[in-house]
């Protein structure tokens, strides 16, 4: 007893402290990790169990994912949509966040205001009103008809609907990402660059684009990953053509009870998500997209 | 004025504090005895609540607790762990076999169902029979005003009856339908010649607007007018009718498929779950649960109960069963995986 008290005394001080900061920092870790190993980590491995053990230890339904066309035909359709509703909601969302970041005053608040609304609304609502504007009977078919331009094309059920409803709903995840990013620039380097004679055009390839690029990569990757697991819109939507992977995994678990394959189809979404993580790890660092 | 509101609320309140006590120990008999039902929710469970669990608390003094939605793969855990969530499950007839062979739910224990109480083919899979669904053709009554279509055959005669079309996003269903389009009598639908349904499918295929997967989406589509002729379940149609559409359903070559009852394997209350599945098939609960929700009752006799404008809408009304497709429900579940990978790549080429 005596020893270990003086043990203690003759340890540096600012050993004892840190090593009690660290026993301190993980009992405050203590009920993240745990909810994360009971409601992540756990349920993962059992899927993964599933996926090679329903109804018997085989590989054969990742046989099957890779050999049977039509899932690896949703594997990529999963793939190539999402890469293109990243790419739709950049377009959009880039210039509406340059707006809201650069612009004080009512014009940013408005923006904002009109994001933040968009983003509150359940993506459900969302998905519907896109029913009611692109249907038979809504204002695109209800102009094409005043204007004279004779009937409208089918506008629903297509992968048109499909891929604009995605994109709105996702939109605003990228332009606050976005935002984010272009708020902590500060506008002193524009006007540095422009009193070193830099155009406005120059100022912002050279010094705003390359400053916002954390925001594009983070708010990339997050409509990224988002969208592989999109189901309802896609569904309401879109046509049995533009099939993805959850709609896929959906179907044989409420439709075939086949929890064997559904695992396996989810477990290659898994593994090809964090292929994508990854990537974007090695050539942007991962602890950059957090700011 | 507003005086004597507050006192005839203090009184409410006060007749309710003496009246307590009384209820609780009412509660508590009841209490002694209580079964847990695994059921959808929403309207189905209310329906439910009125024609069955409230009748049988009263007849018998047990209480049914409900769990919901449907799951089987609770139904595989839960018996597979021993630790039980409920005793009773409502389930699909195709997932009742599949759990039968799995050995996940109780064989009818025949001490306490009388074999005298239930009607012919009450008894499936170690289940008994709770209700049918219809799945059928329905349309817009106002597009077509010279008549509508009357069978799968007209409903493919896209030249005769034009209009946009959608259908359910099912497999085993369509291909049924497809097979009933291309001249097979209604009983002769099993065994199911496959290939010759997906020759007769190809022809309608660009002519279905949406493949439709959600109740309430296909309600969505007829109601807005975005389809004129639509697959739909029999209950979605009638209650689009009684929201005032002119919504028609035609039987002939539609589909019936049966809703169970089953027992859980081991499931700790399974005396009183029996008497409750016993009860629930009798004629007047069944009837009741018709008259509410237009899932047609599996015993005949509750037909009794219904008037004929009701039951000429139910599945199992006897002119509606003689022109529906004739169930093979042990070889469909045994074809329904195969099917459904070939119809999912089907749609997607």
């Amino acid at each position: 007893m005596a020893g270990e008290l003086n043990a203690a005394a003759v340890r540096p001080a600012s050993l004892v402290g840190g090593a009690r900061r660290n026993a301190t920092a993980w009992l405050l870790l203590a009920p993240a990790c745990l909810a994360l190993v009971l409601l992540f980590v756990v349920p993962i491995g059992y899927v993964l169990l599933l996926s090679v053990t329903d109804p018997r230890l085989s590989l054969a339904h990742y046989e099957r994912i890779f050999t049977v066309p039509v899932y690896t035909r949703v594997m990529v359709n999963t793939f190539v949509t999402s890469l293109i509703v990243t790419a739709l909601c950049l377009v959009i969302g880039y210039p509406v966040a340059y707006v809201m970041a650069r612009r004080a005053g009512w014009v940013s608040t408005l923006l904002l205001t009109i994001v933040a609304m968009s983003f509150w609304t359940g993506f459900l609502v969302r998905t519907y009103a896109w029913l009611v504007i692109l249907g038979s009977k809504g204002p695109v078919a209800g102009a094409y008809g005043a204007l004279g331009l004779g009937k409208a094309p089918q506008l629903l059920f297509s992968t048109f609907g499909s891929t604009l409803g995605m994109t709105h709903i996702l939109l605003p995840y990228m332009i606050l990402a976005l935002y984010a990013a272009m708020r902590k620039i500060d506008a002193n380097h524009l006007k540095a660059a422009a009193s070193l004679g830099a155009r406005p055009a120059a100022a912002f390839r050279d010094v705003f684009l390359p400053l916002s690029l954390p925001g594009v990569v983070n708010g990339s990757l997050l409509v990224f990953v988002t969208c592989l697991g999109f189901f309802v819109t896609p569904v309401l939507l879109g046509t049995p053509r533009d099939m993805m992977i959850s709609q896929l995994i959906n179907q044989q678990i409420e439709e075939l009870l086949a929890f064997g394959f559904a695992s396996a189809v989810a477990v290659v979404l898994l593994i090809a998500t964090c292929a994508v993580v990854a990537i974007y790890n090695h050539y942007a660092g991962l602890d950059r997209l957090w700011g | 004025m507003r005086r004597r509101a507050f006192l005839k609320g203090f009184a409410a309140i006060a007749t309710a504090a003496a009246a307590g006590p009384l209820i609780v120990t009412d509660r508590t008999i009841a209490q002694t005895r209580t079964i847990f039902v695994n059921t959808w929710g929403g309207s189905w469970t209310a329906a439910e609540e009125a024609a069955f669990f409230k009748p049988f608390t009263e007849a018998t003094g047990i209480r049914v607790r409900t769990v919901a939605p449907v799951s089987y793969a609770k139904l595989k855990a839960q018996v597979q762990s021993g630790s039980y969530e409920w005793d009773v499950t409502a389930i699909t007839q195709a997932d009742l076999l599949r759990a039968d062979r799995e050995g996940l739910v109780e064989p009818v224990d025949w001490t306490v169902v009388k074999k005298d109480k239930l009607f012919p083919n009450a008894v499936y899979a170690n289940g008994l029979a709770y209700c049918a669904l219809g799945t059928n053709l329905a349309y817009r009554k106002d597009k077509f005003p010279q008549g509508g279509p009357k069978s799968w055959a007209d409903f493919w005669d896209v030249k005769k009856f034009p209009g946009s079309r959608s259908m359910l996003n099912n497999a085993v269903r369509t291909v049924q339908f497809a097979l009933v389009a291309d001249g097979v009598p209604v009983d002769k639908v099993f065994p199911l010649d496959v290939d010759r349904a997906f020759r007769k499918l190809d022809q309608i295929k660009p002519h279905i607007k949406v493949w439709w997967t959600q109740g309430n989406q296909s309600q969505q589509l007829l109601r807005d007018g975005e389809v004129d002729l639509i697959v739909m379940w029999n209950a979605r149609a009638s209650e689009l009718q009684q929201q005032g559409l002119p919504v028609e359903l035609v039987w002939h070559g539609a589909t019936i498929t049966t809703t169970m009852w089953g027992v859980a394997k081991g499931a700790p209350n399974r005396k009183p779950a029996w008497e409750f599945l016993q009860f629930a098939v009798q004629p007047k609960p069944q009837a009741d649960f018709a008259n509410k929700l237009y899932y047609g009752p599996t015993n005949p006799d509750a037909f009794k109960h219904i008037s004929p404008e009701v039951s000429r809408q139910l599945p199992t009304y006897p002119e509606n069963v003689k022109v529906a497709i004739k169930p093979d429900t042990v070889a469909e579940a045994d074809q329904t995986a195969k099917i459904q990978e070939r119809f999912t790549q089907w749609l997607a080429s």
